[in-house]
């Protein structure tokens, strides 16, 4: 027989003590949903089941004891940080839930720069980490446009990748060891080496679990010497897509590491680079950095590949170091963000993929045609691509909708999923992941036996494994 | 009035925001060519926003024109800026919004901080196309900016000019209802057109966005563009004439300090915000 919420806030007030407990209506109410849910909360009209609280553990101890009698006692357990989801992942979707925020665990324990590595609390903001470690000429090399407000533990469990992932890789590539708690109050640590060969790399069943597995308490993360007076920045307006990838090609198979790498089709670019960029243009554009002679001869070998596309047209570098001086978003932009929202009913959403070199061009053309031809009231439909490897590339698209007939509680259903089906179908069709680097949440679980395909036995195995109960973040990644 | 001819000037400014600091530097040295021409900072790379209090008046006339709709009112809605090519895609924008006309006059001169010549430029346009029965302009547009504009605009046409405007609804024979801010409240007036109204800090400030669809239908459309020398005013012979002059332009650095409060529970933070914030200023009241 399933607890009470009274009886979920006093089990959890004997834990973590009553201040540690939260049930604050509106805060209860706010936490029912993400970003993925957004203009439920611009508008304030609700719809998830209302968690029964938001409990904040101070140690791992205490999430070992919290994940204990929730998985005696069946109660659903939501594992957060820094709040920023985009997909659903921190939705509640079945009623009395229990968010466990690890914000309160927010001590960086250890910076290592002999070693070149740091250990963190999962509640540190990553622009905290980076600021530190910052003080020591060293750089954390990750910065997603949430550094300012993500934490480290939600950072890696949805397998998190920055602007710079090109040079410095994804989170994945950043993380030496970590300690994550399991249902039964288990607490793994696995321990922080360069390399190792002993049997499966159990940090992966870690690093994107997305709270259905665990609950991420600690991580270690590698630093990299930090050389801004370094960067050098490179781009070009070209008129299609198919060159801009053929380029990115010919940049990561010469051997390449840009920290920055990016195509813009038309209409993203025209958010971006109007004013020195034509309507139907694209923009191709790089940063190189690290040490001097690296950074020099990363930039010079990519100006020498894209001077063999005469269709490329170079701008001036101070189009591109002023874009990127603005990228991240801090509180105020999202605070004007949704002001525009709640003012306009225009909505921007993203939705990221990858896909080999073969297909990539296949995928964009073909989704954004559907997506303007099957869903109404677009305003913009566009996108980029911003993370390259040897084989292939992601694909960010970036779309814009009014919100028209219905009400904000409907957005996703009338607008965003469709448009994520057509994403999907149309990644999935030519063999690309339909997640490049937001995680599955709720909103992309629909998909995910087609994603895995054959593979899927070995995610449901682990989930049946590490979560027998089935208490660990219902409806992500596996959906209900 | 059955027929109603709003029209609405704007302007394009540099997003002052996205600058680099080296850009603002350039403008304490006085850079002799820069985006914003001498004494200004460099603002070629940053991206073109609408003005915060145009944006406002274009949204606010084109709920004037749905409101007079739904009463069975005709309305036409024209806009226009004075200003380089950088203004057509927000011109494009409105046609795509359903603004009927859509024009540029181009003064091939720098008109920052030079009020007399932009109302100028504006007025004698306005009298060429045919004095509207209701011009909405921005109160003012970016740093460096009079916001003595919407004043000559009105007093060369000899039309009153509303300030402050906050927001203007439909009222009855055709009269709109001005609500605008004046001795640190609000006054709501009751208006018969002709009037200028000078668009201040309204409660609706961002412009509605035309769907894809909507920007195909107008694809073919072309704007109107004209220089202010068509229109027989020689912008750069005025501006050399103007007896005030911007002569620069700097930021000034506001970073602020934060102090995290610590405590192990909320009563302590509450005793140590107090006693670290909060008493030594109430002891002196």
């Amino acid at each position: 027989m399933s607890l009470s919420r009274e009886a979920i806030v006093e089990g959890l007030r004997r834990i973590v003590g009553p201040d540690a407990v939260v049930t604050d209506e509106k805060i209860l109410v706010e936490s029912s949903v993400d970003n993925f849910r957004k203009l439920q909360n611009i508008f304030d009209v609700h719809t998830a089941p209302v968690p029964a609280a938001v409990v904040l553990p101070a140690d791992t101890a205490q999430v070992a004891a919290i994940l204990t009698w929730a998985n005696e006692n069946g109660v659903n357990v939501i594992p957060r940080t820094g709040a920023t989801a985009t997909e659903g992942g921190l939705e509640s979707v079945v009623p009395d839930s229990v968010i466990v925020d690890g914000s309160m665990m927010n001590q960086i324990v250890s910076i290592d720069p002999y070693n070149m590595q740091a250990t963190c609390q999962c509640g540190v903001p990553l622009q905290a980490l980076e600021d530190r470690v910052r003080e020591h000429g060293l750089t954390t090399g990750h910065s997603p446009q949430s550094k300012p407000v993500a934490h480290m533990g939600g950072l890696v469990a949805t397998r998190s990748i920055g602007q710079f992932s090109t040079l410095y890789g994804g989170i994945e590539d950043m993380v030496v060891g970590l300690e994550a708690v399991f249902p039964g109050g288990e607490v793994a640590r696995i321990k922080n080496v360069p390399r190792r060969a002993a049997g499966p790399d159990i940090r992966h069943v870690v690093i994107g679990n997305e709270g259905a597995l665990c609950f991420i308490s600690e991580v270690t993360v590698k630093l990299f010497p930090y050389f801004p007076e370094n960067n050098t920045f490179l781009g070009w307006t070209l008129k299609d897509m198919a060159t801009g990838f053929a380029v990115l090609r010919d940049v990561m198979v010469n051997g390449y590491k840009p920290s920055v790498a990016r195509v813009y089709d038309p209409g993203d670019a025209g958010l971006h680079f109007s004013h020195f960029a034509a309507a139907d243009d694209c923009v191709l554009l790089f940063m190189a950095e690290g040490a001097a002679g690296i950074a020099k001869a990363t930039a010079d070998g990519i100006q020498a590949i894209v001077d063999k596309h005469p269709e490329c047209t170079q701008v001036p570098s101070e189009y591109i170091e002023t874009w990127f001086n603005d990228l991240c978003w801090d509180a105020s932009k999202i605070t004007a963000e949704d002001e525009r929202i709640r003012q306009t009913h225009n909505v921007n959403r993203t939705t990221e993929i990858s896909a080999d070199w073969s297909s990539i061009n296949d995928i964009y053309q073909a989704a954004k045609a559907r997506i303007i031809d099957e869903i109404p009231d677009i305003t913009m439909m566009g996108g980029h691509s911003s993370h390259s490897y040897i084989n292939g590339t992601n694909m960010y698209f970036n779309y814009f909708f009014n919100v028209v007939g219905v009400g904000p509680e409907e957005e996703t259903d009338k607008y965003y999923l469709p448009i994520i089906g057509i994403i999907c179908e149309e990644t999935l069709k030519r063999g690309g992941s339909i997640v490049h680097h937001h995680g599955m949440g709720k909103a992309r679980a629909p998909w995910v036996k087609d994603e895995y395909g054959s593979s899927y036995y070995i995610l449901e195995t682990l989930k049946r494994s590490f979560d027998p109960n089935g208490i660990m973040n219902k409806g992500t990644i596996i959906p209900l | 009035m059955d027929h109603l001819r709003i029209v609405v000037g704007f302007k394009v400014t540099p997003d002052y925001e996205a600058l680099r600091a080296p850009d603002w530097a350039r403008a304490a040295g006085g850079a002799a060519e820069s985006g914003g021409g001498p004494g200004a900072p460099e603002t070629r790379y940053v991206r073109r926003v609408l003005g915060v209090f145009d944006e406002a008046a274009l949204e606010l006339a084109l709920r004037l024109r749905d409101a007079r709709a739904e009463a069975g009112l005709e309305t036409s809605l024209a806009a226009f800026s004075v200003a380089a090519r950088e203004a057509d895609p927000f011109l494009q924008t409105l046609q795509a919004l359903g603004f009927e006309r859509a024009a540029r006059v181009d003064p091939r001169a720098a008109l920052d901080f030079a009020p007399r010549v932009t109302a100028a430029v504006i007025a004698t346009y306005l009298r060429r196309i045919g004095s509207p029965d209701v011009l909405l302009l921005g109160s003012r547009c970016g740093p460096g900016e009079s916001g003595a504009v919407p004043f000559l605009v009105a007093d060369e046409l000899g039309l009153p000019c509303v300030t402050e405007v906050t927001d203007v609804q439909i009222a009855s024979r055709g009269r709109l209802r001005v609500t605008f801010a004046a001795g640190g409240g609000w006054i709501r007036a009751t208006i018969a057109p002709p009037c200028v109204l000078a668009v201040g800090n309204a409660v609706v400030s961002m412009l509605r966005v035309p769907t894809l669809k909507d920007r195909l239908a107008v694809r073919e459309r072309s704007l109107d563009v004209l220089s202010s020398g068509e229109l027989g005013v020689d912008a750069a012979a005025a501006l050399a004439g103007e007896p005030t002059v911007l002569a620069s332009l700097e930021t000034i650095d506001r970073e602020r300090a934060g102090t995290i409060v610590a405590g192990r529970t909320p009563e302590e933070k509450a005793r140590a915000l107090y006693e670290t914030q909060l008493r030594a200023r109430l002891e002196r009241l």
